[in-house]
């Protein structure tokens, strides 16, 4: 192929990707999924009884993994019908979101219920004005996922199927979105309350913030914090994996000989490489800019 | 009728070199350093996800480039290297974008709180642990060693689906490719499984003294993927 349509495809891919990191953590944030999640599970047991929505159908890499494999498959089978890849695309995406909302759903239900000895209400109106948001984050992450799985598949010619490319990718950015995103939520927001960079001790564990900027908070308020940088980090970093992996057999085309193959291997370590310096600057920056915890004792005592 | 035997002793290679690609899958997800639920509340040191989960993701990155790189070209050599990088770019994304997060969203500095020294920055750890937690951030020794584990799972990963493409057998290649790569994903999760109970949820990499059980695990990796590629091989290689 062109290197020139070929680096399109693959910035087009790239964009896709870094929309899926995105709306993927917000989804997680907005239905409280995956690790955080064992805080807002262990606070009615705390006697912290709360108004956050409370879902955690799976951790977040199966349950991306299980949206996107249903959506690849529908859109697949829609397309040996005839049907346009768009229009596919698009009706995989709505089946995997019904199918997520209907997981969400049954597991408020039932993780809230299990909690009765707790004191834990079961909101409905929570569930009216969230699983429509989990749905609609759900769509845009699906979507997005199958699009580059879609160009991977019929324009960049890769071997392997749709839903199994899906699948894969599925898994990626809920490892991902689990990885960075979801910090952002379980270790910034939900303990508001001590005092930012203190670090959070194991004895405050299930005393989450309950109150909101106004009223009691919900999955909602998490979200539009997260949006301000858990959610698009995620993105970054998902949008990072598929467009530097996808980079380096682009520029360096190993169907054109051997060599270039190699070059690209070379090209990839390379980029390892840089992000353990740039790994290594930030933790030498925060270690200046935020200090010791505690005094050296041993000093102390000389 | 299925010539079992003969399929065995023809592809006693192949059945040996998707072992090994197992077992280094296995020792792999002991280098990478997953902080698992306390990770993710800034508790742990090391990537806020599962161990599963989180080599799974690096391995199967690592297994779609192997795949593409597969399609370009015949040669084990760099499909097994690109695997391998593809892996450790993912990781390496992710243990970066963690950083941030860590860093500027959280306000903690790395620190691990294994050990009082970083084994290879020489940085001193246990003042920068606060209060109360296990440590938080990926510190240098654990990023690195988080890129040599993806790096190893890729590889392993990549060379199981190498050598499941090398039997011989009547499909239709993208037949073939589907299952082959299936395969290769079910034998990259019994491998990642495994390593997970030695690890128990946290990890920091190879100088966590939990890094020293993986004998064990790699064993139990050998054995389960020895029987389970000797199924694949006569499941594939029979039809």
């Amino acid at each position: 192929m062109e290197p020139l349509t070929s680096m399109g495809v693959l910035a087009l891919m790239g964009a896709a990707a870094t929309i899926a990191g995105a709306s993927e953590d917000l989804e997680s944030d907005v239905g409280s999924q995956s690790n955080p999640n064992s805080q807002v599970q262990l606070a009615p047991q705390m006697m912290y009884p709360h108004r956050i929505y409370n879902k955690a159908v799976s951790g977040e890499p199966p349950s991306n993994a299980l949206m996107c494999a249903i959506g690849g498959t529908t859109a697949s089978v829609l397309m040996t019908t005839g049907a346009s890849p768009i229009l596919a695309l698009i009706i995989g995406s709505i089946v995997a979101a019904a199918v997520h909302g209907t997981y969400s759903v049954t597991s408020y239900f039932g993780r809230s219920a299990s909690q009765k000895r707790f004191k834990q209400p079961i909101y409905l109106d929570l569930i009216r004005s969230h699983t429509p948001v989990i749905m609609g984050y759900a769509f845009i992450t699906t979507f997005c996922i199958l699009v580059v799985s879609y160009l991977m598949v019929a324009v960049m010619a890769h071997p392997f199927s749709l839903p199994l490319l899906a699948f894969i990718w599925g898994i990626a950015v809920g490892a991902i979105g689990s990885s960075t995103g979801d910090v952002h939520y379980g270790a910034e927001r939900e303990f508001q309350n001590v005092e930012f960079g203190s670090g959070l001790n194991a004895a405050n564990s299930g005393n989450i913030v309950r109150k909101a900027e106004s009223g009691l908070r919900n999955g909602i308020d998490n979200s539009w914090f997260c949006a301000k940088f858990g959610g698009p980090a995620t993105g970054i970093a998902f949008g990072m994996v598929v467009f530097l992996s996808g980079w380096i057999t682009v520029v360096f085309d190993p169907s054109i000989s051997e060599v270039m193959g190699w070059e690209s291997i070379i090209a990839g370590v390379a980029m390892v490489l840089l992000m353990v310096m740039w790994n290594r600057k930030i933790e030498v920056d925060a270690r200046n800019a935020f200090g010791p915890y505690k005094s050296d004792e041993e000093e102390v005592a000389a | 009728m299925i010539d079992i035997v003969g399929i065995i002793a023809d592809d006693f290679l192949n059945i040996l070199m998707i072992t090994f690609g197992g077992v280094l899958i296995s020792l792999g997800v002991h280098l990478v350093p997953v902080g698992g639920a306390p990770a993710a509340m800034a508790q742990a040191t090391g990537v806020g996800t599962g161990t599963v989960q989180l080599a799974a993701g690096a391995g199967l990155t690592g297994l779609v480039t192997a795949g593409f790189m597969m399609n370009a070209t015949d040669s084990m050599g760099l499909v097994v290297a690109s695997g391998t990088v593809g892996a450790m770019i993912m990781i390496a994304v992710t243990m970066l974008v963690g950083q941030w997060l860590y860093v500027y969203g959280v306000g903690c500095p790395p620190a691990s709180a294994k050990v009082k020294y970083d084994p290879i920055t020489k940085d001193r750890q246990d003042l920068y642990v606060s209060q109360g937690t296990e440590g938080h951030g990926i510190p240098t020794a654990s990023f690195i060693s988080g890129v040599i584990g993806a790096g190893l799972g890729g590889l392993g990963g990549s060379m199981i689906y190498f050598y499941l493409l090398s039997i011989e057998n009547g499909l239709p290649e993208a037949d073939f490719i589907g299952i082959a790569s299936i395969f290769a994903i079910g034998l990259f999760f019994v491998n990642a499984v495994i390593p997970s109970y030695n690890i128990g949820g946290t990890i920091e990499g190879f100088h966590d003294p939990k890094f020293k059980r993986f004998p064990k695990a790699v064993f139990a990796s050998l054995v389960a993927t020895f029987l389970a590629a000797i199924m694949g091989v006569v499941a594939i290689g029979g039809m």
